[in-house]
């Protein structure tokens, strides 16, 4: 009886052991099927486990597509199954074609939704299907296994949630899911946009079930993804937990700084106004929905991460300040500069600030500095030969003295005599 | 007091010193203010187009990887970067088969089957085109 369990025990360790990326929350919510609303389309992916990549919430740009995917199987036929979905997408298919797909592969789950196609997952589910009507009836259905279909055209969502094993709340996913489920349609009947109810989601799900860490959202009626903002660095690694702070920001003038750096500000360095905490569902929320303020802004010239951040915040924050004016981008970049927090680039004027109110896009173009060079040349009255000799006899007269110095006595002896 | 030094001696100890590091510092400020202009086209940006699933930041970390990254520049038909020099037709053609192999993250599919680079001498601007097919994509 004894080695029965004891290879039980083993059996099920090995079991958790190779299991791949599992996606445990798989959540797709529709709050405009037509695509007009830039953020009436939305899902993500989010789990306890590691390996939380992109590959878990693929978003395709061009034809306004997600696939979302997890399950127990194992990595090739998942990822066979995905390109499956992706081709039968690409090829005009339905949302309910592409999920079937999962069904040939054991183990296996695509969720998946786009504009025009509706929303579907298949496989290995325990799923809820809500679905709002125009008269604002929200139903509710649990379904588990096979397919279950958002047809197209309809407002609702679908939500996946299982625990992975070794989760401390682990058994809190049924209670979760239903919870989160009517919450969804509630909101949906009430006129939230998608993208704010998945980040709603994300929020719950991560406090109150455990699940976690990124993953990532996509906004599929805008073509903007969370990208490689909380997915994991390395292989085997966990991503960011979405319930925790994510940064601090500067509501005035946009400068922010991640966390664990973050613990140590309490006010903005450059202008000293407190700082405003944002928690990770947060950060999700603002980077996939689309409002009116939001800037596009492209940086050209130096493709260092930090540069192409710091300027976009810069620029937004300059924009909802003082409107798209050149001058003024121009000027919030150059004290960016002056400050080091924009490092290798020459100082920009306004004419290397390209801007398109119309279609609210700001183009900054940098000149990169030689030579690994951090700062702009100076602007000194003198000239910089000048220095450079005045630096050498001053540093060669200090040398001199200390030598004198250094054989004083002998010196000194040596005269007299 | 161990080491007894007299005051002159400390005295020109001071000088000495302030001497050393205000020339220092006039050195740096030659360096800073100086306007070196730069040997060659510095490369200053990578335009990526035709991708739809795979990640943009997954093609130009492999553009990166060929050489046209940051710090690198284009000095006539010669790419110069951090770790060498190679002629820029080679790296062209290094771009493109390294483009070939970016994936999905967290996958090992490579979805691209062509790409296309092309790099403006007179900018530095590097322009990527590729082409995604995934009814070819290859799964091992």
């Amino acid at each position: 009886m004894k080695t029965l369990i004891k290879f039980l025990t083993i059996f099920l360790l090995f079991n958790i052991l190779i299991e791949g990326a599992a996606a445990t929350l798989n959540v797709i919510v529709v709050t405009d099927p037509s695509g007009e609303d830039p953020n009436g389309f939305a899902g993500g992916s989010m789990s306890f486990a590691p390996n939380m990549f992109q590959s878990t919430f693929i978003l395709s740009k061009e034809h306004r597509f997600t696939i979302l995917s997890g399950g127990e199987g194992e990595a090739i036929p998942r990822l066979m199954a995905i390109v499956d979905a992706i081709n039968i997408l690409k090829n005009g298919g339905t949302a309910a074609e592409a999920a079937s797909a999962a069904s040939g592969y054991s183990g296996i789950r695509i969720m998946c939704g786009g504009v025009g196609k509706g929303a579907a997952v298949g496989g290995s589910f325990d799923a809820y299907l809500v679905t709002v009507d125009d008269n604002g009836i929200i139903t509710v259905t649990p379904q588990s296994g096979g397919l279950a279909v958002l047809p197209p055209g309809k407002k609702g969502a679908i939500i996946h949630l299982r625990n992975t094993p070794g989760n401390p709340m682990y058994g809190t996913a049924a209670n979760v899911r239903r919870e989160e489920a009517i919450k969804i349609g509630k909101m949906i009947r009430d006129g939230y946009p998608a993208t704010v109810i998945v980040a709603e989601v994300f929020k719950d799900v991560s406090i109150n079930a455990g699940e976690k860490h990124g993953g990532g959202a996509v906004n599929v009626a805008s073509g903007v993804s969370t990208g490689d903002m909380f997915t994991p660095a390395n292989l085997n690694e966990t991503g960011y937990p979405m319930d925790q702070p994510y940064a601090k920001v500067c509501p005035h003038c946009g400068w922010s700084v991640g966390y664990p750096t973050a613990e140590n500000y309490q006010v903005c360095p450059m202008d000293g106004t407190p700082l405003k905490t944002i928690y990770a569902y947060d950060a999700l929320r603002d980077a996939i929905t689309v409002t009116k303020g939001t800037v596009s802004v492209s940086v050209y010239g130096s493709d260092e991460a930090g540069v192409i951040q710091t300027t976009q915040e810069i620029v937004k924050a300059t924009v909802q300040e003082d409107g798209y004016s050149e001058e003024a981008i121009a000027k919030a970049i150059n004290d960016a500069i002056d400050h080091g927090l924009i490092i290798g680039v020459n100082y920009v004027e306004p004419k290397d600030i390209n801007v398109k109110p119309s279609s609210r896009a700001v183009g900054v173009y940098y000149t990169p500095l030689p030579d690994d060079r951090t700062a702009p040349p100076m602007n000194l009255p003198l000239s910089s030969g000048f220095f450079e000799v005045l630096g050498d006899i001053q540093t060669a007269l200090g040398c001199v003295l200390l030598i004198l110095l250094l054989f004083r006595s002998t010196l000194i002896s040596s005269f007299r005599r | 007091m161990l080491i007894k030094i007299r005051r002159d001696t400390l005295f020109i100890l001071l000088v000495a010193y302030i001497l050393i590091v205000s020339g220092r510092f006039m050195t740096y400020l030659s360096y800073a203010s100086s306007t070196t202009e730069p040997e060659g086209v510095p490369v200053s940006g990578i335009i990526i187009k035709g991708n739809d699933i795979v990640p943009t930041e997954s093609i130009r970390s492999n553009i990166a990887a060929a050489g046209f990254r940051q710090g690198s520049y284009i000095k006539g038909d010669t790419l110069v970067t951090s770790k060498r020099s190679i002629p820029l037709d080679e790296a062209i053609a290094n771009a493109e088969r390294f483009a070939k192999l970016s994936t999905i993250p967290g996958t090992s599919v490579t979805p691209i089957v062509a790409a296309d680079v092309k790099v403006d001498k007179s900018t530095g601007i590097v322009t990527v085109n590729v082409i995604e097919d995934f009814s070819m994509a290859e799964i091992k």
